[in-house]
């Protein structure tokens, strides 16, 4: 099997990294979004019941 | 020199560049820089949508304290996902087949999840080697179980990515060939072929997105035990 030579396996594992830590965080992080992120609140709000119609 | 179907993993060179690196280097060319614009154009509106999401998604079930890991989380599934997609093209070269890429990856990850549950939370990362419940005669076995199977996780973690790539492509081949040879002898099975090839295919775009999330869902599970 080919991918078992031994050969240019350093080579590979440093480009991959290379490219995975200078490239790819730059690209991931340039797209903003415009809402602040909200942690899940650990209780959910109580609402109170209402039966008025919509009208 | 004879060539065989497990050819088209060796890593190549033409012209003296070796196909590895532009396999590499030329995929993020599809991931255009964000405008400041306030409603972009369709490709980056679709790749801010996923990268969003599936980092909300996978930061779900993990603390604060991992959240830390989003950037290198989401970055490694845009890698592997853009590369896996891009191998099925035909006469592109899948970096991930290497077993040198995947388990490059696969093992300083897991050992830093592993190193970073010792560091912050020693006596509950090492309780994760035996389970609630054991019958006390069996503890000495199953720790020992247990940590064989810790220490099997980089490599099942890499061997799995290379493997269902390399299954898909040898797979891909075979099949084509087989249509193509069998085209002006029996037409009609050379067809069937042809459908199975397709099929096949549709098959391998599914695995393509599935083992690549299927990295990063279980790296993101050994950090959730250990964070």
């Amino acid at each position: 099997m080919p991918q078992l030579n031994p050969a240019p396996w350093f080579t590979i594992l440093f480009f991959s990294w290379l490219i995975f830590l200078i490239v790819l965080p730059r690209k991931v992080l340039s797209h903003t979004f415009p809402n602040e992120t909200t942690s899940r609140s650990a209780h959910t709000p109580k609402t109170e019941p209402w039966a008025w119609p919509w009208y | 020199m004879v060539l065989s179907f497990f050819d088209q993993f060796m890593s190549p060179s033409y012209l003296g560049i070796p196909l590895m690196a532009l396999a590499l280097i030329l995929p993020w060319t599809l991931y255009p820089k964000p405008t400041s614009q306030w409603i972009s154009n369709r490709v980056l509106t679709l790749q801010g949508w996923f990268i969003n999401r599936f980092t909300q998604q996978l930061m779900l079930p993990l603390g604060r304290k991992g959240h830390k890991w989003a950037l290198l989380l989401t970055s490694l599934m845009i890698f592997l996902i853009t590369l896996n997609m891009l191998g099925l093209l035909p006469y592109t070269f899948t970096p991930t087949t290497q077993l040198s890429l995947n388990m490059g990856f696969a093992v300083p990850l897991w050992l830093a999840t592993v190193l970073i549950g010792m560091r912050n939370q020693p006596t509950i990362a090492l309780g994760h080697l035996l389970p609630e419940g054991t019958p006390t005669p069996l503890i000495p076995v199953l720790i020992i179980i247990e940590t064989i199977s810790l220490f099997i996780r980089p490599i099942a973690l890499g061997v799995r990515l290379t493997a269902n790539l390399t299954a898909g492509h040898l797979l891909i081949q075979l099949i084509a060939t087989a249509a193509f040879v069998l085209a002006p002898l029996m037409p009609t099975v050379a067809l069937l072929t042809a459908t199975l090839l397709l099929l096949l295919t549709l098959l391998e775009v599914a695995v393509a997105m599935i083992q690549a999330y299927v990295f990063v869902l279980l790296l993101s599970l050994y950090l959730q035990e250990n964070v």
